[in-house]
């Protein structure tokens, strides 16, 4: 195997990299370059810690590889917050109704919820339950989150984001 | 420093500034929000290597070889380590307790592996990627032993040894009796028998588990970066089975994606990790992936209860028998009788009954090893409830009216129980009451009757939970166990008047970056803004006993509260000298020392604190300098709070699936620190008791092989499979504990079993269903119903 050379937007910044072409993605965000927000919870693309925007898409960064995201734009949790850490609405609601308790599969949650949000402005509440399905939390039991969720679509958290995440 | 142990006197004193009993927004949620927590896989350090370990294949065989060459010869190999290699490092873990063999664990098998994932060889390279690579090439040279795999079968006599250092494979038995069972059943009416089993599952946290090991050579120390529930033990673990002095070992506990019970032991991967790491002389990070959680951390739960309970026409329960078995799996990481021994002297649950008798059984298995998860005695409340219920239905009378007889009040407390556990201030008949105020049960009886009519099953279950919260070290005497149930807290108030507090219990999502900050800012007069709490560290944090059980508000919010009121009355002492006026006088609100009934304030806490570091001569001949309280609490041998659980379910005849359709929880956890924190503990505990419940199962073949290494096979539940939780909060303050604190957060997960379990036994009553087999998935209902012959009815 020999290493690719990618490049690619993170959060709105350039970033580049040599990679093995096994990489993976949720690899090349956390060791490569740093960004350790975005969480490994199963490797098995099914509890969604590792969830980034790749072109806007919600996608498990550990069932992709960093070579597939080459020329690609990339939102992980870091880029959510507003520049000074002002949390966006999401982050906001799920602080506010206490939507997080330890906190790794929050990262995951948030972009999920921004991408939901996005597509769905004013979802029901069963589409919220069905749109977080596929993120696991083993503290909350969810009713937390998916008020939190309702509470930023109240407030027009998919209006109020800059243009990459909403 | 001030050093104090008796705080006794202190427990009334308060400044009830407020916040106590306010749901503060967390700290911790700005950094988790944004990406900036940091967890145990964050860590990187130059230099760093990657460990990966060799698991067994099979449940049970020897090792006859292995060969490692192929794994050394790959590129970025730094080193493969096996048992033999390791036990010239480390010593191993011994487990005792009286009433059972010692049982050995080796930091890695020499002889034989006990269970399918059971670490064999260890890897060390460059990176994750090469060092799997690496263990793919470890060739392990077997012997098929026959497997154990059921737990009453395994204590047979021709039955293979999992241990060859044990007589049998029967770990411990053990009776405890209490009255006179002979006569209670000898005056019985009836006796009715139930049992209940539940499955073999695991914690689960998000995060598994994980260490990064970085050995100092210039200072001979070694700094152990992992998520703990015990760091101070883990610690102790570590400098003895690593041969150094307890002052060479550091543990730091960064933040933890989830715990649960399961980060509490020291593994004998982290244990490898850190020996390599000093072998080495190269910091080395290990971060299990997700099947080595499922398949090789801990289990839990595998647990079966058989009662016989002597009642008399009415109802009045004369006395319990019974006989309860724990399937430990291939390890003992626990003293044998610890988990299950607790389901025995819970069982009694809610109710007067003064004649009782249990036997606890502990068999050893080629399974993973049993750990303490989250209510380690889980099953216990659907044992009790589920047999008042059958109590009901046998005798032809109202399951509520049983309970009701039978039940405890808060006018017969203090009450000791049978096997000698103090309960006060517990509304376990109170809180029922309330729960039956708030949830219509003749209403759905009716809805449940016209549903039935038109095919459909619905069903209502009730549990009443009692829940041990906080042991004392009287407790770990009586029980035998080694350790100690007390907690300890450092409050300084620094020169400028900001307060760092240290204290021993430690986080993996309960917020006490928060509550302690509630707490030792409402006993100085502060803010929670200016209370930083810092937890995990041992060269920084006094040594407690961490995090387990549901200790962390009543012993570490509740030291924290002592030593704060410590230093509230230095800082008092001192303001009365310097004003002149008398003690009693003065309070602190928001940093300022006010003569009550005075609008101005005349000094601060700021300026006390910077005169007891910069301008000690001013302060009264009494006062040592500096204001820095350090402080241990002993809590009373065992705290309890109680809830009563009622959840409503439907359940499909055609598919067998259940759903909830809704979900209340009356809470007694006495005085609240931060209700909002509360809820969330009580709405995460019923979620995972539902999942232990409907669907969580760790499966093993015929041959004890794992087959549920996958979130695709283990299944936890989902947002689109739970329901809202409605929660009502009774608070009656304890009367032994700093404000009335009793804590929680077991007991959801107690009560979501057994509501959940009986709501589906409920639902099918009358169709010749017994349900006493956990998980009630779709194929296990479809499968009553078919053995009922009431699927097509």
């Amino acid at each position: 195997m020999k290493a690719r050379a990618i490049h690619l937007v993170v959060n709105g910044e350039q970033a580049s990299g040599e990679v093995m072409p096994r990489m993976l993605l949720s690899d090349f965000i956390r060791d490569d370059l740093a960004l350790t927000g975005t969480h490994v919870g199963c490797e098995q693309g099914a509890c969604g810690a590792c969830t980034v925007l790749l072109n806007g898409r919600a996608v498990r960064s550990c069932l992709t590889f960093a070579v597939q995201a080459d020329g690609a734009s990339i939102t992980t949790i870091e880029g959510i917050a507003g520049p000074d850490g002002e949390l966006h609405p999401v982050q906001q609601a799920l602080r506010d109704r206490h939507g997080l308790q330890c906190g790794f599969c929050t990262p995951g949650v948030v972009v999920t919820a921004c991408a939901l949000l996005r597509d769905d402005p004013q979802p029901t509440t069963q589409a919220i339950r069905e749109g977080l399905s596929g993120n696991l939390c083993r503290c909350t039991g969810y009713q937390s989150i998916i008020e939190a969720i309702e509470q930023a679509a109240a407030v027009g958290a998919s209006t109020s984001a800059d243009g990459t995440v909403a | 420093m001030t050093t104090t142990t008796d705080p006794v006197i202190q427990l009334e004193v308060g400044s009830g500034g407020g916040l106590i009993g306010a749901s503060t927004p967390r700290k911790e949620d700005q950094r988790l929000l944004t990406g900036h927590g940091q967890f145990t896989d964050d860590l990187h350090v130059r230099g760093m290597l990657h460990a990966a370990f060799v698991r067994s294949p099979h449940a049970h065989a020897r090792i006859l070889g292995i060969d490692a060459s192929e794994a050394r010869a790959l590129p970025g190999v730094v080193a493969v380590v096996t048992g033999e290699d390791l036990a010239k490092l480390t010593s191993p873990m011994v487990v005792s307790q009286e009433g059972a063999h010692p049982m050995v664990m080796e930091t890695l098998p020499t002889a034989k592996v006990r269970f399918n994932g059971d670490p064999v060889a260890c890897v060390i390279a460059v990176d994750r990627y090469v060092a799997e690579d690496a263990a793919e090439l470890v060739d392990v040279d077997y012997e098929m032993l026959e497997p154990v795999l059921e737990m009453h079968a395994a204590t047979d006599p021709g039955s293979p040894l999992v241990d060859e250092g044990l007589p049998s494979n029967l770990h411990t038995r053990q009776t405890k009796s209490y009255g006179d069972i002979e006569t209670a059943f000898a005056n019985a009416d009836r006796v009715i028998e139930t049992s209940f089993s539940s499955q073999r599952l695991t914690h689960v946290p998000i995060e598994g588990r994980g260490v990064l090991a970085i050995w100092d050579k210039g200072r001979a120390e070694l700094s152990f970066h992992s998520g703990q529930q015990t760091a101070h033990v883990t610690r102790t673990l570590l400098a003895k089975r690593l041969g150094l002095s307890e002052n060479q070992v550091r543990v730091i506990s960064p933040d933890i994606g989830g715990a649960f019970g399961l980060k509490i032991p020291l593994f004998r991967e982290e244990l490898t990790v850190a020996a390599m790491a000093m072998t080495l002389d190269r910091p080395i990070k290990w971060a299990e992936d997700r099947a080595e959680n499922l398949m090789a951390s801990n289990h839990a739960r595998d647990d079966s209860v058989s009662i016989q309970a002597a009642v008399a026409a009415d109802g009045t329960i004369l006395g319990i028998k019974a006989e309860l078995w724990a399937d430990y799996g291939a390890y003992a990481f626990y003293p044998p009788s610890y988990m299950i021994d607790v389901v025995g002297w819970l069982l009694l649950g809610a109710y007067k009954i003064e004649n009782y008798e249990y036997t606890i059984n502990v068999a050893i298995t080629n399974k993973c090893p049993a750990g303490t998860l989250r209510a380690p005695m889980a099953i216990v409340t659907w044992a009790t409830e589920g047999t008042v219920e059958r109590i009901a239905d046998e005798l032809g009378l109202d399951a509520v009216a049983v309970r009701r007889r039978n039940m405890i009040r808060l006018e017969d407390q203090p009450y000791r129980s049978a096997p000698g556990y103090l309960y006060e201030a517990l509304t376990l008949r109170e809180s029922f009451d309330e729960a039956l105020d708030r949830f219509d049960l003749e209403q759905f009886r009716r809805s449940q009757a016209s549903a039935r009519g038109e095919g459909r099953l619905l069903g209502v279950g009730l549990a009443t939970v009692l829940e041990p919260t906080t042991y004392g070290s009287a407790w770990y005497k009586a029980s035998g166990d080694e350790g100690s149930g007390h907690e300890a807290a450092t409050v300084k108030v620094e020169p400028t008047g900001a307060i760092n507090v240290m204290v021993g219990i430690i986080p993996s999502g309960q917020g006490y970056e928060t509550t302690i900050a509630q707490v030792v800012a409402e006993a100085l007069g502060s803010t929670t803004d200016n209370v930083a709490v810092r937890l995990g560290d041992t060269h920084i944090v006094p040594y407690g006993m961490g995090s387990r059980g549901s200790r962390g508000a009543a012993a570490g919010n509740g030291v924290a509260y002592l030593a704060a009121l410590t230093a509230r009355n230095k800082v008092l002492r001192i303001a009365s000298h310097r004003l002149g006026v008398p003690i009693d006088s003065l309070t602190i609100v928001d940093g300022s020392i006010f003569v009550i009934d005075e609008a101005e304030s005349r000094l601060s806490l700021a300026d006390v604190a910077w005169m007891c570091y910069m301008d000690p001569t001013s302060l009264p001949a009494t006062e040592a300098p500096g204001l820095e309280v350090h402080q241990t609490y002993d809590p009373p041998e065992l705290t309890f709070s109680n809830a009563s659980h009622v959840c409503v379910v439907e359940v499909f005849r055609d598919t067998g699936q259940v759903e909830i359709l809704d979900y209340h929880v009356v809470e007694d956890a006495g005085t609240l620190i931060n209700p909002m924190i509360v809820d969330g503990q009580i709405r995460g505990g019923v979620v995972m008791g539902i999942g232990q419940a409907l669907y969580e199962e760790s499966i093993y073949d015929d041959a004890g092989n794992n087959v549920t290494s996958s979130f695709v096979d283990y299944l936890i539940p989902t947002a689109d499979c739970v329901p809202n939780i409605r929660i009502h909060h009774v608070e009656t303050p304890n009367p032994n504990t700093p404000r009335g604190i009793k804590g929680m957060s077991e007991g959801p997960v107690q009560g979501g079993i057994a509501s959940v379990a009986l709501a589906v036994s409920d639902a099918l009553k009358g169709l010749g269903v017994t349900v006493d087999q956990l998980p009630l998935h779709p194929s296990r209902i479809l499968g009553y119903l078919r053995a009922a012959g009431a699927q097509d009815d």
